[in-house]
């Protein structure tokens, strides 16, 4: 281990995320190797380890022959600290070599607010920020993830954007690296190579131009470079990579145990839901796929902690026969199963408390929206009938905790949806006291709502988002409703951060100064409330001349050419207007398993779609 | 009561693990070669295990003591089973049924390097150290969770057994059988006296390796 690496991990916190050395960390002989992958993640190492991407693509890459693959994470400010005041560059956590050297650097972007965290990441690796000023003799800076279906905030920074589920392309990219070296090519001979291949998008191959308002006129490709990107699905979910065998953290990190993926894309189509869209097509895996998978990763990794993973794991048809499955693998074992992201309906209930098997740990609903005109409105199909009964359930069966989230700023919402939000609380405590076993214990409703941001690729990409004032009005308004409930807990999420999420969700090219302006006035890890200051940011706006509303708080046209309009998600631009004028009839558009409804992502799938 | 015991090394990256994340790994570890080990009652049951004496994070060891049950199986296996599913750093030497009681372990011999940039500090530093190691008292101040200030004094001498300091190429070495337990005594405490005594003989860097568990005569201690 580097000595001056040695020297201050004596002095930093957890320094177990800087070390590398976990169990299944993969180690390659470098005489073996000829490409060099480092899989950056801007965030901590608790954060990105928890990434079934990450764990996922890191497979991949190592099983290719002549590639290694190495993770690299935004180190926490007392580590970024020191690597500076020692000159310690950033290091792949398997080899503790700069990552400057490697052929290929790869970001996941999950989350808007971790883009300053990709600025000080290349930073540290003293790698020059700007595409344009790196020639051949540096990495490839790629980056994918949810986050890259706009990747116009990010465009001068990144070469290449990966669409969609990297699985496959991941490797192609690596093989045209491989033919580039090869063949000698130059940097922008690379470049244009790889926008060949289908979802990948370069963006310094496309020009953007502007109308005198702001909105953009044009996206114009080089001649030779498609001008419409499609997104990239693993088509049979059986046959897919899965990480049986993959890293186990000799830390703690967020999500500590076996993630089981049931299935890709989602049936319900919630309006507001940029996941929902863009994982199109529905493609599950099999019973049996998954029951053998999620016995050899317990076993493989020691974990005794098991959890199915999806959009919505109740849709998963056959659920109720593979968690019996697992168990009789489970129970003998030590084993716990536990289910996220569940509805409020009454199978989920049922299929909970038996996996439960006495324990009661608090209950998580998202009703997202205070009436049932809104829900309508958003698309989420769950009626207060439904939570209530589950509630009802869960109450008899002594469970004393409820949480509810909420959205404010939902398009169409009125205050008559915020009040209702309130109501929708006291509903709930009235079931528990007529149906709890025990008064005497008391209640604990939890009241929780964010900020909606309007996200590209679904039905409200163009509607404006709610000034800050109408949020904090919003807030006070339903705080004032709740004042007298006093079983009743209300958080609320700052607007702040909400607003910047907008902002850098739909921006186009012209945000990316602004985030730069941001990182050099030591904006990072912006997502950290330890770390994040909405000063700073305003300050770069300012100083870059860009009107954040703009893009937050502007409702787009129908033909407005919006800036992310090169990026194919597979649902089809017409079918998101239709499902926007729906919701402002409050209509609600069935789920893909009642009844299919269009949307365009199957084509992706030769047809098929497993909703 | 634990039935069965694990003599470990940590050392190289695995000096960053701390003792809980340690505890988790070895539970972890166990499970993945397939050992069966009594676990806890309860709801979250999970496997019992103990480790002995916590090391401070940065330190190696080549003694470290793990207690646990062995559900089936013969003990002489488990090295073997177990080695090739650790993370880099940790490697099992030994395991063994029994075990003499931890409140008998009453030394810790360890090997303190003094890492220093120049050489020609070094023999300044070799004499302070032998100075200071020579006393009859040397107070130390350190911090305390107990102390309403804070702070609490300690003195080194009487938890020191034995100790001898050697020069080599860039370093001081110091071996030093220090109290284990009731109280024991942390050879970062040797450093903190000696940058209190003579601050200017301070080392760039110190590294920490604890070499053998030792019982009241001195013995290896299992």
């Amino acid at each position: 281990m580097d000595r001056r690496l040695e020297k201050i991990l004596r002095n930093v916190q957890k320094p177990a995320r800087y070390t590398g050395g976990e169990y299944r960390a993969v180690v390659k002989p470098r005489e073996q190797v000829d490409t060099r992958f480092a899989f950056c993640f801007p965030d901590t190492y608790e954060i990105g380890m928890s990434n079934l991407g990450l764990r996922i693509l890191y497979g991949v890459l190592n099983e290719m022959d002549g590639v290694w693959c190495e993770r690299v994470f935004a180190p926490w400010g007392d580590m970024e600290e020191a690597m500076r005041r020692e000159g310690i560059p950033l290091y792949g956590l398997e080899s503790g070599d700069p990552i400057a050297e490697f052929d290929i650097v790869g970001f996941s972007l999950g989350y808007e607010m971790a883009y300053t965290s990709v600025l000080n990441m290349l930073d540290l690796a003293g790698i020059p920020l700007h595409s344009e000023e790196r020639d051949g003799r540096w990495p490839l800076i790629v980056a994918g993830g949810t986050c890259a279906y706009n990747p116009e905030p990010l465009a001068p920074f990144v070469d290449v954007f990966s669409l969609g589920e990297g699985e496959e392309v991941t490797v192609e990219t690596v093989e045209c690296v491989r033919r580039g070296r090869r063949e000698g090519w130059s940097r922008r001979e690379l470049l244009f190579h790889l926008a060949q291949i289908p979802g990948l998008y370069v963006p310094s191959l496309y020009q953007v131009t502007y109308r005198e308002d702001g909105t953009v006129a044009a996206i114009t490709p080089e001649p030779g470079v498609p001008a419409l990107v499609t997104k990239r699905i693993v088509r049979d979910m059986d046959s897919a990579y899965f990480p049986v065998h993959t890293i186990v953290p000799s830390t703690e990190i967020v999500h500590d145990r076996v993630m089981l993926e049931l299935f890709r894309g989602c049936i319900r189509g919630c309006r507001f839901c940029q996941a929902g869209y863009v994982y199109r097509p529905v493609r599950s895996k099999s019973l049996k796929t998954l029951a053998a998978q999620g016995r050899a990763s317990c076993r493989d990794s020691g974990y005794q902690e098991m959890t199915l993973s999806s959009l919505s794991t109740s849709d998963y048809p056959p659920l109720v026969e593979l968690c019996d499955d697992l168990l009789e693998y489970c129970r003998p074992n030590h084993v716990s199963l536990s289910l996220p992201s569940l509805r409020a309906d009454n199978f989920s209930m049922d299929l909970m408390q038996r996996l439960q098997e006495g324990k009661k740990s608090g209950l998580t609903f998202a009703p997202e929206a205070g009436t049932q005109r809104l829900r309508d409105a958003i698309n989420k199909d769950v009626t207060e009938e439904d939570l209530l009964q589950s509630c009802r359930t869960a109450f008899t069966g002594g469970w004393s905790g409820v949480k509810l989230y909420f959205m404010l700023g939902l398009p169409t919402e009125t205050d008559e949806d915020v009040l209702g939000i309130a109501e929708l609380a006291r509903k709930v405590y009235q079931t528990w006291r007529e149906y709890t076993p025990n008064r005497s214990r008391g209640v604990r409703i939890t009241v929780s709502t964010s900020c909606f941001v309007p996200k590209s690729h679904t039905p409200f990409q163009w509607e404006a988002q709610n000034t800050m004032e109408e949020y904090q009005r919003k807030v006070d308004l339903l705080r004032d409703a709740l004042r007298r409930d006093k079983s009743v807990t209300y958080n609320w999420h700052d607007p702040q951060t909400s607003f910047l999420e907008a902002v850098l969700a739909r921006g186009d090219r012209r945000v990316a100064p602004v985030i730069e302006a941001a990182w050099r006035q030591g904006a990072r890890l912006d997502s950290w409330s330890e770390y994040f200051s909405f000063q700073r940011w305003m300050e770069a706006f300012q100083a870059c001349g860009v009107d954040p509303s703009f893009y937050a708080h502007r409702a787009r046209a129908k033909d407005e050419v919006l800036p992310w309009d090169m990026i194919s998600a597979g649902v089809r631009r017409e079918f998101l207007w239709k499902e926007r004028e729906q919701c402002y009839r409050s209509q609600i558009t069935p789920n893909c398993r009642k009844q299919c409804t269009g949307c365009g992502a199957n084509r992706l799938n030769g047809g098929v779609c497993d909703g | 009561m634990a039935e069965h015991r694990l003599l470990f090394i940590k050392e190289g990256r695995a000096c960053y693990i701390s003792h809980l994340d340690l505890m988790r790994t070895f539970q972890r570890a166990f499970f993945r070669a397939g050992i069966s080990i009594k676990h806890t009652e309860g709801f979250h049951p999970h496997a019992f295990i103990s480790i002995a004496l916590p090391l401070s994070l940065g330190y190696a060891s080549r003694c470290e003591l793990l207690e646990f049950t062995l559900l089936d199986g013969a003990p002489e296996e488990v090295p073997e089973k177990l080695n090739p599913v650790l993370p880099e750093g940790i490697r099992v030497l030994d395991c063994y049924t029994g075990g003499r009681p931890i409140k008998e372990l009453a030394f810790v011999d360890y090997e303190v390097t003094l890492e220093y940039p120049e050489e020609k500090v070094i023999s300044q530093a070799k004499a302070a150290l032998e100075e200071l190691l020579g006393r009859e008292s040397v107070i130390v101040r350190k911090r305390s969770k107990k102390a309403k200030s804070g702070w609490t004094e300690v003195d080194i001498i009487p938890r020191i057994r034995s100790w001898a300091v050697e020069r080599r190429p860039g370093a001081l070495v110091l071996e030093g059988v220090l109290a284990a337990q009731n109280p024991g005594l942390n050879p970062e405490l040797i450093c903190a006296a000696l940058q209190q005594e003579h601050s200017d003989c301070a080392p760039g860097f110190t590294r920490f390796l604890r070499r053998e568990v030792l019982d009241g005569d001195g013995k290896a201690f299992r």
